[in-house]
């Protein structure tokens, strides 16, 4: 399990709206402390205490039997000894191996289980409750975090165990051998307590701070990275410099801050320990036991130091542990951004459940797939209002690009057309039927969603994009990779369709996966296409072509119809920042800000574009 | 991997002192963990013979001061240690990309992830193993030295075992090489296939597959977890073996010495320094091989790392005989220029300094990998006003300004131009407030900020935003519109001081209205600087001085030469340049 990643992306998840209403999950019942140990890790750390207990016993009896051997003996008498100290010493590793085996195999079953029941809780979260940008980031976020939550029974809960076990025999043996020496040991056992609250305590209070100045760094980077030749172009390279000096600064400060828990701890414990040897060499002196004895009793607090060295990573990792566990809770105690029943009393009769991802698409449910909606508002929050009434008239098979600058709420209507946020009132219709009164699963299969940050599956690339209908077959995949503008990708593919794309096999340029996303969603044979700014991060001529295509779909000779005839295709409502392309579509609205706090009908209807714009707005095409 | 690579002490000079440090730290640890073996051993002598206790038991406790404070300061060391080298290493590496061709740099994703995640793999090498690596280095052969002088027969044994540790784990590191290599890309594809499928959630949502995904998710992670499993065996197995070995000769050295003990023939003293000292020489090295497999990761980053700070030259040289057929070419129309001699220019602005010209000669550009050249020998001799570039898209305009702007390098002519502000095509714009996005370059008044606004035509934008100048632009700001944004950005350019002023399609988020005062602006602005503006609308033809048509060679059809019809062209007196 690794420790070190780029840690950015979970603040964000922190950043997360506090406004929103948290679920029912939320009931104590579920709640567990990080290092709470399961039965494996019970289990490991006992085993792990044997092994901590034989390495301190190998020490102490090692002291007992040179001390012996000094007095000369017959080295008969020594035997016992020498056959103790060869099995301590064998012990030891034997105890530890399986120790690890136990451990590790119990925090990867544990893995196993946070992982399926944290998916399992992101579905309905997915994707209006993931932030409105780089959600990749912050699912990235959780999959680190859950590591981190695990990592905590192998680094923290085990050795605790272990040590508990070891320094628990260690402190009944010295009060058996001696009553004084034994609450020496004792003391010096409430010490390391002590010490190691202080420690977590003070790694705690820091890591907000430092996961922070990380982030920054971060942020600095991604930026100078991504961005140079435009930074350097404004003449920005050396400001962008400064922020990166001062983030750094920033992150060596907080660095020194947080470390400072760590090194009080490291050097108290040896402090506790040298206080420790002296008070038990002074009792030791006058004790009526014999000479080994008191060798031995001086090496046990030496010997113990062994098991409490390791306690000062583990209060690291339980610090970092529950920062991460507080993290995950944070996101997947959100209420989820859609109710998944009928919002009223029952369906409206008369409309059987359209297509359904594993069906074929029929023509006649495009024809049935225009996008009505009256009055329709939203809101993310509670809140603020996202988007200002807005009626919207997008007929069947047309195609339309919404622009409007940041806030205006397009991404907003986007997310609620695609039925990913809850309108907070008016009407959505979608081929006649109010979608709010449909089961959810129902309408979401109606409309395939392309966005801004395609994701390219490690598997093939025919299983890319039958993801979005099972029994597409190969004509229909490369028809789609051909309509979406990819067919000089799958001729230069090696093994064609059944090459492996993603992080483990052919990487794709960012214009490639958009358009990628655009011939799974062609592929889907949904009615309706929305996409959310697919071309946001492609260079503007990339982005112009990707456009092009895409408003070629289906128009194209050879695929749906030909071109110019009342064949019916695909709606595509495409939210863009930028009018790349825009002129290509059959109509422009453009989405106006709604004054902050207050709706006003008159302000934020998307409106046909008129002499704002650079281009007319046509009449749809039919 | 290469436990330490010095090539980081030479690329980056801001490690070394962390470097440094660790290393003195380290070895005054060793001397003093040798030292408390012979307190502890003086101490226990006290005790077995009841004589004077106070003596050896101020040293010990000394002693663990000392160790508590070398310990405190290890910690701070290495943890202040991994944030500066993999800053620096950070620094360093964003420093070089600030200078290098664009078509140098990596592909921007794989850029980002070295940048970030990579410099960041680089924190816990330094932070844990090079400490270990140092304590490893130091301590065995203190010990055994000191073994030397104390006892040499334990000395012997030491030194002859020692050695064993390290040729045993390449053994077996031998031979279960083929196996783990296999575990290790099974192992890769599992772990990464949560973190695909969590990823390609919203997708999965999408179209109704993310439910079907759960009990996928379950599954892989029970094959992740037996395939973890079988990969760890291995590895604890031969650190459970490398612990064995050591603890065997521990145990060989405590037999002679308590032999010799019981014969008489050694003082209990020296005994306890030796049995003290020996485990001291073998777990540092241990543990390097423990630490190995977490710092490797930061080993192949920081390899990483160091190739892109690598001097060598990172562009490979341009094609230098092109195919024929494949080849643009370019061809300047110039009238003005030729009618106005430049040098009437520099002394017509005394105190601004020269006006700089950009003069072109026989440049050729070909992208990295691409055997055509997308700007071939082309010549251009740009003067005060303004220049417009035009052509079909993909001949090179945006290229020939990036050429322009020194964020390429020729591969073969040459470029003079003096330093210039270029606008892109998508400007950047920072998240913080109006009055950074404005000041990013150069520092301004709040006064001029107003009056490069206004003349932009956004003042009344910026006035009615939440906080004016303050006002956030971030991702959750306030809502400017792409014409809005353009806008800011020109304002910015406005407030420049360089003299070449570049423009990639300054009009291009703009309504017919908008584009048209924009180029008004610009005309305004080339009355005092060189302007090269890129565009594919007409707006600014109308007011261009000079027009360069870039057209593919093999299409000359298409070359379109449009009158240049400037409103612009009485020469400027140096009281118009007195505004700014």
């Amino acid at each position: 399990m690794s420790t070190a990643s780029a840690p950015d992306p979970r603040v964000e998840v922190v950043a997360h709206p506090t406004s929103v209403p948290a679920s029912p999950r939320t009931a104590g019942s579920r709640r567990r402390r990080v290092w709470w140990p399961s039965a494996g890790t019970v289990r490991g750390g006992l085993l792990g205490g044997i092994a901590t207990a034989s390495g301190m016993a190998l020490t102490a009896t090692s002291g007992w039997l040179i001390v012996r051997a000094s007095q000369q003996p017959v080295i008969l008498t020594l035997l016992t000894a020498i056959v103790m100290v060869r099995a301590f010493g064998m012990a030891r590793p034997v105890f530890r191996y399986w120790e690890r085996l136990t451990s590790h195999d119990a925090a990867l079953e544990m893995l196993a289980e946070r992982r399926t029941s944290a998916y399992e809780a992101l579905v309905p979260l997915t994707p209006a409750r993931l932030g409105r940008r780089r959600r990749s980031d912050v699912l990235t976020g959780v999959v680190d975090d859950l590591t981190d939550v695990v990592d905590a029974q192998v680094r923290v809960t085990v050795p605790v165990i272990s040590t508990a076990v070891a320094g628990g025999i260690a402190i009944a043996l010295t009060l058996v051998l001696s009553r004084p020496v034994g609450l020496v040991m004792l003391g010096l056992g409430v010490a390391v307590c002590l010490i190691s609250l202080l420690a977590t305590r003070l790694e705690s209070r820091s890591l907000p701070e430092l996961l922070a100045a990380r982030a920054e760094v971060t942020r600095v980077s991604e930026l100078m990275a991504s961005q140079s030749g435009e930074l350097r172009a404004v003449g920005g390279w050396a400001t962008a410099l400064g922020w990166l000096d001062e983030a750094h600064s920033a992150l060596d400060r907080v660095t020194r801050r947080i470390s400072a828990g760590r090194a009080a701890a490291a050097s108290l414990f040896l402090v506790a320990v040298g206080a420790a040897v002296a008070a038990t060499a002074v009792i030791a002196q006058d004790l009526a036991v014999s000479t080994p004895v008191k060798a031995l009793l001086v090496l046990t607090p030496v010997a113990v130091s062994e098991a409490i060295t390791p306690l000062v990573d583990a209060m690291r990792a339980l610090a970092r542990a529950r920062g991460s566990e507080r993290r995950i809770d944070a996101l997947l105690d959100l209420a989820p951004a859609v109710a998944d029943e009928p919002r009223h009393a029952a369906a409206e009769p008369g409309h059987a459940p359209d297509d359904t991802s594993g069906t074929r698409p029929e023509h006649t449910a495009y024809a049935r797939s225009g996008v009505t909606t009256r009055a329709l508002t939203a809101s993310w929050m509670g809140e603020r209002t996202d988007l200002g009434p807005t009626d919207l008239d997008v007929p069947a098979g047309s195609r339309i690009a919404v622009t409007g600058p940041n806030g205006s709420g397009k991404s907003t209507l986007l997310a609620v057309l695609a039925r990913h946020l809850d309108p907070s009132g008016g009407t959505y219709r979608l081929g006649g039927t109010d979608v709010l009164r449909q089961p959810l699963e129902e309408t979401r299969a109606r409309i395939a969603v392309v966005d801004d940050e395609t994701h390219v599956f490690a598997t093939s690339l025919r299983n890319n994009l039958t993801l979005a209908r099972p029994d597409a077959d190969n004509a229909d995949v490369e028809r789609a990779l051909r309509a979406a503008g990819l067919t000089t990708l799958l001729e230069g593919l090696p093994d064609g369709l059944d090459t492996t794309l993603g992080s483990t096999g052919r990487g794709l340029s960012g214009g490639e996966r958009a358009r990628l996303g655009i011939a799974r969603a062609h592929v889907s044979g949904r009615p309706v296409v929305l996409l959310d700014e697919p071309v946001a991060h492609l260079d503007p001529p990339t982005a112009r072509a990707v456009v092009e295509d895409l408003t070629r779909l289906g128009r194209a000779p050879g695929t749906t119809g030909v071109a110019g005839t009342d064949a019916p295709a695909q709606t595509i409502i495409m939210v863009t920042h930028r009018d790349d392309g825009a002129d290509l579509f059959d109509r422009v609205l453009e989405v106006r800000r709604p004054p902050s706090g207050t709706m006003s009908p008159t302000t934020a209807d998307p409106v046909p574009h008129s002499g704002d714009r650079t281009h007319e707005a046509d009449p749809p095409r039919r | 991997m290469k436990p330490f690579d010095p090539r980081l002490l030479r690329a980056v000079p801001a490690a070394r002192r962390p470097v440094g440090v660790l290393a003195a730290t380290g070895i005054a640890s060793g001397v003093t963990t040798i030292a408390t073996a012979f307190a502890l051993s003086a101490v226990v002598v006290a005790v077995v013979e009841g004589t004077d206790l106070a003596s050896p038991l101020t040293w010990l406790l000394g002693l663990f001061v000392v160790r508590a404070f070398l310990a405190a300061t290890t910690e701070r060391v290495a943890a202040w240690a991994g944030v500066s080298v993999s800053s620096a290493l950070r620094a360093a590496l964003l420093r070089r990309w600030g200078t290098v061709d664009a078509d140098a740099r990596l592909e921007p994703g794989a850029a980002v992830s070295l940048a970030t995640a990579g410099t960041a793999a680089v924190e816990p090498y330094a932070a844990r193993f090079l400490p270990t690596l140092v304590t490893a280095a130091v301590v065995p052969v203190l010990a055994i030295a000191t073994l030397v002088v104390v006892d040499w027969p334990s000395a012997l044994v030491v030194a002859l075992t020692l050695p064993l540790l390290p040729v045993f784990a390449a053994l077996i590191g031998k031979a279960t090489a083929e196996s783990t290599e296999r575990r290790w890309a099974a192992l890769a594809s599992l772990s990464g296939h949560f973190l695909d499928v969590v990823r390609g959630l919203p997708t999965l949502v999408t179209y109704g597959r993310a439910h079907r995904q759960a009990m996928t998710v379950r599954e892989v992670s029970d094959r992740h977890r037996r395939a973890t499993m079988e990969t760890l065996r291995i590895a604890f197995l031969s650190s459970a073996a490398l612990e064995l070995l050591a603890t065997i000769s521990v145990a060989i050295v405590a037999v002679t010495v308590g032999l010799r003990l019981s014969h008489g023939s050694m003082a209990l003293g020296a005994g306890l320094v030796a049995i003290l000292l020996a485990p001291e020489a073998y777990w540092p090295v241990r543990r390097v091989g423990a630490e190995y497999h977490a710092a490797a990761d930061g080993a192949v980053a920081l390899d990483a790392v160091l190739g892109q700070l690598d001097p060598t030259p990172a562009r490979a040289e341009s094609p230098s005989t092109p195919a024929p057929n494949a080849a643009f070419g370019a061809e300047l129309t110039d009238r003005t220029a030729r009618s106005r001699p430049n040098a009437a220019f520099g002394g017509a602005a005394p105190g601004s300094g020269r006006v700089g010209e950009v003069r072109v000669a026989g440049l050729t550009y070909a992208y990295a990998g691409s055997p055509a050249p997308v700007v071939r020998d082309l010549d251009l001799v740009a003067g005060p006003g303004l220049t417009v570039v035009t052509g079909p898209s993909g001949v090179g305009k945006s290229t020939l300004l990036d050429l322009l702007a020194g964020l390429r390098r020729p591969g073969a002519g040459t470029v003079e131009a003096p330093p210039s502000h270029y606008v892109t095509q998508r400007p950047f714009l920072s998240t913080g407030s109006v009055r950074q996005a404005l000041t990013i370059g150069h520092p301004a008044t709040d006064d001029q900020l107003w009056e490069a606004l206004r003349a932009v035509g956004v003042d009344g934008v910026v006035a009615a935003l939440p906080g004016g100048l303050s006002a956030d632009l971030g991702d959750d700001g306030f809502g400017l519109s792409a014409g809005q944004r353009q806008r800011l950005a020109l304002a910015r350019a406005w407030l420049a001081p360089e003299t070449l002023l570049l423009l990639d399609e300054p009009t291009a988020h703009l309504d017919p209205e908008g584009a048209e005062h924009v180029a008004a602006l610009v005309a305004e602005l080339a009355e005092r600087r060189v302007v090269v503006a890129v565009t594919h609308r007409d707006e600014l033809l109308a007011h261009a001085d000079h027009h360069l048509v870039l057209a593919a060679a093999d299409a000359t059809s298409l070359e379109v030469i449009t009158e240049a019809t400037s409103p612009s062209t009485s020469p400027r007196t140096a009281g118009e340049e007195g505004d700014r």
